[in-house]
């Protein structure tokens, strides 16, 4: 599903050279749950946001979906995400102006489905997260926990191949982190590869395997599984 | 497509943060009403200064002389000036007039077709020219005949009424005979004072009266006559193409020899006199042109503030939106389309209110109604002008970073 | 507290130089265009001599045709004929009074130095200069004998004192007038009532006169009208003399009496003229004399003109542009400082608190923006003096009342604007904004 070989990230100003990435190398599988941790700094949010096309890389090959994506222009890579990839941020990153229904409704519009879709897919989504009397609400009306939930059906709504979760559970407390976690878990369940950075080694440990980055490499794998493959991937 | 132009999420979005919204559709709306309002005003002032006075407005000037020597002659002079002027090379033809077409002084007359008091009367300007006075005026005789050298008399106050045959413009000849062809009123017989008969000998095209704001602009006649009293005499002079500013000196320099007995004052080109009563339609139209510009600038640069400070304000949305598969162009098109609905609201009540402000002009200060034209038009500058005032916003809305979504800031 | 408000203006002001320089820019606009056309309609509207405006009046009788009045709808001519005029001077009912006409003819200084030139006159009676409180350099007006006798006199006006005798004191000394020559009694200090509201015949606004001699001089030197002459019959005769006798109106007359209460009873006095002058044949017309004093003369003559109006309506609506404008950036600028808007609520800062620093700083803007105002419409006002030439001379000068009017509208007026995004400033939540969103 998702393939990344000695991918590196250089931050360049006048002054200092930062390397957020360096021979950073990954494999998942279709249907795996990745957990990604480590500390402040080590490159998490830079694997996840070239994990998830928001950013470029300096050097390095990553295959999404068996496709090399090195080479595609902005457009060839926001219609990549917007079809295979589904996000999840720390801060729900709802739009304050909109409804619910029409903050689900954000990518499919991108993905050029007609009406009648378009409102089908809304609201099988929100109807999967619980959410399906509220449609017309705003978000600043609803809970944390309840917009996280919002946050996830719009990035289901999709049917993406791919989800990836940003500190997911992050802005929410230990209960609403709860349920929120075993929504992913269902959702991978029925197929979904989900990938997640988290500081949290508690909710790390939910995921079906973990990755530990330190100083913008992969230092250690643990598989909570019982799989066997991860060997093979750290040695590329 | 239409899904991706967002139409209903956008009016949604718009209606929950309505301030910024009306506040620029307000902005549009009185802006269109001054603009297309004073569009409308600088086409009417531009129309009034279009017209065409009849003379050779390039090639023509006048100037006067006012004796103030106990033993000034007035007559000889005149006659002498006339010979002397006409002999300088360059020349066409030179008459004494008593005023000047469009100049703003001149003198009015009304005639009447019937002799008597309390008939219907038409006014009409009184060129005291002479037999060369059509020459010098450039003015066509399209029927009948000019005036014969030794029919013109000298006004000086002791003479009885009127001369006997006169010329006038086809306008004033259609004014009193309607029903005639212009040809056909060359020998009718006008009263003026009521009860003094004047016959028409000759119908020329076109000249204008000294008033450009009077209604009957158009209403001139030709009087064969010198004015003779006051010592004053005013000359008209016709000149080859491009000759006129040199004869100008020269007929100054000419009249001014005797500058120990006379006055030679008013040298001024006809195009000078023109101008001046034009002025303040001219000043009029130089205010409204920059009052337009500065308030469509005013009024652009408050949509591209208002635009960049939305962009600002929605930098964590657009990276969303970004990460969430949205390409640059979309983002483009969603702010593109946004004003475009707030422009559409300014649109509307702009045509609203530029009509409200056209009627009141229109009953106020007498000005035409506006054609209705000017609205659509008017309508597809202003959509033009948002979407060029948003377009520097939207672009730089576009180049938001995707990864902007996975910062927690 | 009032110099902390003061500081954080400043400081706020400072951090977003361009949108802050754009609303003082947009506001200094509007104040700019409103103040110009303002002080224009202020100018041409203006009463120039308001503490005789209730005792001033000018006469009109109707002595026009009987089949269609001087002027719609069945209003007298606004001038009168030589004969009624100098028939109601020498009546002398009022507590002054003076008829009038402009003349104008060719003057011939002493000095050989001074080329000869022609300039206009009033012709008029030596009330003229008291009842309009003429001020006076040297001399004074002539006395009344030189009005009967109609002596070789003239008062100067300052300009051409200066010109002919190089400003020193001419009273006593010759100048030759339309060929004759003149003693000058009086020279006048500057003297330009805008309008110029006893003639308003033609150039409102224009100066008064070069100099001035007594009326009854016009008969015998036949000075010729240089204002404007409405006939509805023609002369019974030829010459000079039977035109100063016709119906043609070519004069004003003004008379002041000692109290307004009195123009009642004036008026009895000029409807009994009438009526014996009808006795006589004249005046074929019901009787409709009029009185007007200086306001409603000025009023009556619609003396401000059309463009001027239009101007002023337009820039007004310009105004309200640059306000909606200055609302909408001011509203940008306050919404972008929620953040600290909400630190400060949390740190105790009251609604009452937030709401007069904002308003503090928008009235630093808007004086900010009233005095570039002030600046841009001077600017404005050499403009159109430029665009109209002479007309405009007099018409565009800022004095203290306009200033303050300026600046109290600017401050007002973005007060006013700045109140909605003020309030909305005061009223973000304390907490809300210290979430990130």
């Amino acid at each position: 599903m998702l393939k990344m070989k000695n991918i590196s990230k250089v931050f360049r100003t006048e002054v200092v050279e930062t390397h957020a990435l360096r021979e950073f190398n990954l494999h998942v599988q279709e249907g795996d749950f990745v957990s990604v941790t480590g500390p402040s700094g080590s490159g998490k949010t830079t694997f996840l946001n070239i994990a998830g096309l928001l950013e470029t890389y300096s050097s390095g090959r990553y295959l999404l979906d068996g496709k090399d994506v090195s080479n595609l222009n902005d457009t060839a890579r926001s219609k990549l995400r917007n079809e295979k990839i589904g996000f999840i941020f720390q801060s729900f990153n709802l739009i304050p102006d909109l409804n619910l229904f029409d903050n689900v409704d954000v990518p499919l519009r991108y993905r050029g489905f007609n009406k009648t879709e378009r409102k089908e897919r809304i609201e099988h989504s929100l109807a999967l997260v619980g959410l399906s009397n509220r449609m017309k609400h705003l978000p600043a009306q609803l809970s944390g926990g309840q917009q996280q939930r919002v946050a996830i059906a719009r990035a289901l709504a999709g049917e993406p191949r791919f989800l990836l979760a940003d500190e997911p559970t992050g802005n929410l407390d230990s209960k609403m982190a709860f349920s929120v976690m075993e929504l992913l878990q269902e959702i991978n369940s029925k197929g979904t590869t989900i990938v997640m950075v988290t500081h949290d080694p508690e909710l790390a440990q939910q995921a079906k395997r973990n990755i530990y980055v330190r100083d913008g490499k992969v230092s250690e794998l643990t598989d909570n599984s019982g799989s066997s493959e991860y060997q093979e991937v750290v040695n590329g | 497509m239409l899904g991706t132009l967002e139409m209903g999420p956008i009016i949604r979005s718009l209606t929950r943060n309505k301030t910024g919204a009306v506040l620029i559709a307000l902005q549009i709306a009185v802006t269109m009403a001054i603009v297309l309002n004073a569009v409308f005003i600088i086409g009417e002032r531009n129309d009034l200064i279009a017209r065409v006075s009849g003379v050779d407005e390039a090639n023509s000037f006048q100037i006067s002389s006012t004796g103030f020597a106990s033993d000034f002659n007035h007559m000889q002079t005149l006659e002498q000036d006339l010979l002397d002027i006409r002999a300088i090379p360059g020349v066409v033809a030179v008459t004494t007039i008593n005023a000047i077409p469009t100049s703003g002084s001149g003198w009015s007359m009304s005639l009447q077709t019937e002799s008597g008091e309390n008939k219907t009367d038409v006014g009409t300007a009184v060129y005291m020219v002479d037999q060369n006075g059509i020459e010098a005026l450039s003015v066509e005789l399209i029927a009948g005949s000019n005036f014969s050298e030794n029919e013109i008399r000298y006004r000086d106050g002791n003479q009885e009424g009127w001369p006997q045959n006169i010329i006038i413009t086809k306008a004033l000849a259609n004014d009193m005979f309607p029903e005639l062809d212009y040809a056909e009123v060359v020998g009718k017989t006008v009263y003026i004072n009521y009860t003094e008969p004047m016959q028409i000998i000759g119908i020329i095209d076109q000249l204008q009266a000294p008033w450009i704001g009077w209604n009957k602009l158009e209403n001139a006649m030709l009087s064969p006559e010198h004015i003779a009293s006051g010592d004053f005499s005013r000359y008209f002079v016709r000149t080859e193409p491009g000759m006129r500013d040199d004869i100008m000196l020269q007929v100054e320099e000419l009249l001014a020899k005797r500058a120990n007995e006379r006055l030679v004052e008013g040298l001024r080109s006809f195009e000078e006199v023109r101008e001046r009563s034009y002025s303040r339609h001219e000043a009029m139209i130089q205010i409204l042109f920059v009052v337009m510009i500065t308030l469509v600038s005013i009024t652009g640069k408050g949509i591209v503030g208002l635009a960049s400070f939305n962009v600002n304000r929605r930098r964590k949305q657009i990276g969303t939106r970004r990460a969430l598969g949205a390409s640059k162009a979309q983002i483009i098109r969603y702010f593109m389309v946004e004003n475009f609905l707030i422009t559409t609201f300014g649109i509307v009540l702009g045509m609203a209110m530029t009509m409200g402000l056209n009627m009141t002009l229109v009953s106020v200060f007498e000005l035409g109604r506006m054609n209705l034209m000017y609205l659509p038009l008017g309508a597809i500058c202003f959509w033009l002008l948002g979407q060029l005032a948003v377009f520097g916003p939207a672009i730089k809305a576009a180049s938001t970073p995707p990864a902007l979504a996975t910062r927690t800031v | 507290m009032f110099s902390y408000y003061i500081k954080l203006a400043m400081l706020s002001i400072k951090r977003n130089p361009v949108l802050s320089a754009l609303m003082v820019f947009a506001i200094a606009l509007g104040i700019g265009a409103c103040m110009t056309t303002i002080t224009v309609n202020y100018l041409m509207s203006n009463n120039p001599i308001k503490s005789k405006s209730d005792v001033l009046f000018h006469v009109q009788l109707d002595n026009w045709s009987p089949f269609n009045a001087a002027r719609d709808p069945d209003q007298p001519p606004l001038q009168l004929t030589w004969v009624d005029a100098n028939n109601l001077q020498k009546a002398g009912k009022a507590f002054r009074q003076a008829a009038m006409a402009r003349s104008g003819g060719v003057i011939q200084p002493e000095n050989p130095d001074v080329k000869p030139f022609q300039d206009s006159f009033r012709l008029t009676y030596t009330d003229f200069f008291t009842m309009f409180n003429v001020p006076f350099i040297y001399g004074s007006g002539w006395d009344k004998q030189a009005d009967e006798n109609a002596e070789f006199v003239t008062v100067l006006s300052r300009r051409i004192n200066d010109e002919v005798f190089g400003g020193e004191n001419s009273v006593g000394k010759t100048i030759t007038i339309v060929g004759q020559t003149f003693r000058v009694v009086g020279v006048i200090d500057e003297w330009h009532p805008v309008p110029k509201f006893f003639d308003l015949n033609n150039d409102d606004f224009g100066e008064p006169s070069a100099l001035f001699m007594p009326l009854s001089l016009k008969l015998p030197l036949e000075l010729p009208s240089w204002g404007n002459t409405n006939c509805w019959k023609s002369p019974e005769g030829e010459g000079f003399v039977a035109f100063m006798n016709s119906e043609c109106v070519h004069l004003q007359y003004w008379v002041e009496l000692k109290d307004a209460s009195e123009r009642d009873s004036y008026l009895d006095f000029v409807n009994s003229y009438v009526n014996e002058q009808k006795e006589l044949g004249r005046f074929p017309r019901p009787l409709n004399n009029k009185m007007s004093n200086v306001q409603e003369w000025l009023e009556y003559n619609e003396v401000v003109a059309d463009d001027a109006k239009m101007m002023m309506w337009l820039s007004l609506m310009f105004l309200l542009v640059c306000l909606l404008n200055t609302i909408g950036l001011m509203l940008s600028k306050f919404m972008g400082k929620s953040s600290e808007i909400g630190l400060r609520r949390a740190v105790g800062a009251t609604k009452r608190d937030l709401f007069y620093q904002h308003l503090v700083e928008t009235a630093c803007i808007g004086l900010a923006g009233g005095l570039l105002g002030l600046v841009m419409s001077y600017f404005g006002l050499q403009g159109i003096r430029l665009l109209y030439g002479e007309f405009a001379d007099r018409l565009t000068s800022l004095d203290g009342n306009m200033v303050l009017l300026a600046i109290t509208i600017s401050v007002f007026a973005t007060v006013i604007a700045g109140v909605y995004p003020t309030w909305r400033a005061s009223s973000i939540a304390p907490a809300g904004q210290l979430k990130s969103q």
